[in-house]
Formats: C-alpha cells, structure tokens, sequence
C-alpha cells in the first residue's frame, strides 16, 4: 500500500475510457432504433350509429363497384364530380358522405373520394362494405 | 516557438481532457432516449393513394399494411382481418394510439373497408397513410 503511494504520489484521476466506450454503444444504440416515420394521411372520422338523429337525413353516398367506375346515385361520374356534389348536397350544414364499396374496387379510388369528400368540407366519412 | 511552449506546459500531463465530450455524448444520448418512440413497421413498401387533403400523422401509432395482394401486414408477418382489435389493444396497452393503415392503390377497397371496422373497435382515430400529389 505504502510502496503503491510512493509509485503514484498525486495520479489519482479515475480512467474514463470505459465509460466513455458504454455510453457510445449506448448512443449508437438509441440512433439506431430511432425509426423517424414520418406519415401523411386522411382521417375520416364518422359519427357512430348510436345516435338517432343522425338516421334522418340520407347521407350522400357514392358506390363503387368492382368495374372501377364511380356512381352517385346510379349514374357514372368522374372523381373531379366528388367535391361539387358534396358541396351542393347542403350548403348550410357539414355534409356526412358514405362511400360503399364492393368487393374489387380500387382502394386508391375509395381513398381519392374520401379525399375529395373531405376537401369540399365532408365532416363525417364512412367507407362501408358491401356484401359480396 | 509557441508549439515548443505548449510542449513544455503540457509535458507533465499528456492526456486530452475528455469531461466535454462526455458532456456531449450524454446530452446526445438523452435525446435519442428522448426521443426513441419505437414504432413497429409492417415490414412491406405500398404504393400510397395521392390525397391533397393529407396531414401529417402522430409518429407514436400502430401501423398496419394493406397490400397490393391484398395481404394485411403488421410487424412483419401476414395477420388476417379478426385479429386485427387485439393486436391494436396489444400494441396500444391503454393509451389509445392512433392507427395508421398504409393501403396499396391496387388493393381491394372492400378489404380496406373492413380493416378500418375493425380497427375502429379498438381505437378512435383510425387514419389512411396518403402521399402528396406531384405539382
């Protein structure tokens, strides 16, 4: 003990190497697994069918069958004809709008109507299927 | 002249003061620990819808995938639609995580339709992964 403190008479700084060389792995770790997702993307948010009021006004609904075509009240239309009807549908209130689709149709275009639906200021959206 | 100076001061101690860079070492480690949300990805690429209306979604969120064959993906592997409100509370474990669907343009919309039913039993904010039209 004696002859140690003769060896070393004022050395007596703790090595930090080690723990620079943990707190590194460390780092790489968190920059690793730090996955920055940035996401864009719609919401469509629907009101829930609990309550009655809103059974009594039909929503505007859009159909679209498996031929990839988009109808509004049975007829053909294109999808820059979304946001203009939803817009006269009713012109004092927020619009709720349904979108069913059947089996085949294209989800890029359900998600284009909802799209074009909430530009022209669709509060509720509802993408419902329908049976095969 | 001067590096011969700093030579005789520094003859003594020939270490390099390393306190400032675990300083910053420390400082950087916080904030990816921070930060760190560790999200689960699907483990597939699809093709998003174009939507002029998208806002940028909550990063911390369970993400789901549609693909093009018309497969839901989640956290690598292929799940089928009645699995899809337990692995939400499973991932989401009371806080109530959004959920983002990453949908291929080419998958079925019917399909989709139902992943957001589903979804939507577990939580209240079920959103569509969208991308920016090109100008």
């Amino acid at each position: 003990m004696k002859r140690r403190l003769n060896q070393e008479p004022e050395r007596t700084e703790i090595n930090v190497s080690p723990l620079i060389d943990l707190v590194f792995i460390l780092l790489i770790f968190f920059i690793v697994a730090t996955s920055f997702v940035n996401e864009v993307g719609i919401t469509p948010k629907h009101k829930d069918t609990a309550s009655s009021s809103s059974n009594l006004e039909e929503p505007l609904s859009f159909d679209l069958p498996a031929s990839g075509q988009l109808l509004q009240d049975g007829m053909v239309i294109g999808i820059d004809q979304v946001a203009p009807l939803v817009r006269s549908s009713s012109a004092d209130k927020a619009p709720s709008v349904l979108v069913r689709v059947s089996p085949g149709a294209r989800a890029g275009l359900a998600t284009q109507v909802m799209d074009q639906a909430m530009l022209a200021g669709a509060q509720a959206v509802k993408l419902s299927p329908l049976a095969q | 002249m001067r590096a011969r100076n700093r030579k005789i001061e520094t003859s003594d101690t020939d270490a390099i003061n390393v306190s400032p860079l675990i300083d910053v070492v420390f400082i950087l480690l916080i904030f990816f620990i921070v930060s760190a949300t560790f999200v689960t990805l699907p483990g597939i690429e699809v093709t998003r819808p174009q939507a002029v209306t998208g806002k940028a979604l909550e990063k911390n969120a369970v993400i789901f995938a549609l693909s093009g064959e018309n497969e839901i993906k989640y956290a690598g592997s292929t799940v089928q639609l009645d699995e899809i409100p337990a692995l939400v509370e499973q991932a989401s474990k009371d806080r109530g995580k959004p959920v983002v669907i990453q949908v291929d343009q080419w998958a079925d919309a019917s399909l989709l339709a139902k992943i957001v039913a589903q979804a939507r039993k577990k939580s209240t904010d079920v959103s569509i992964a969208t991308r920016k039209p090109r100008a």
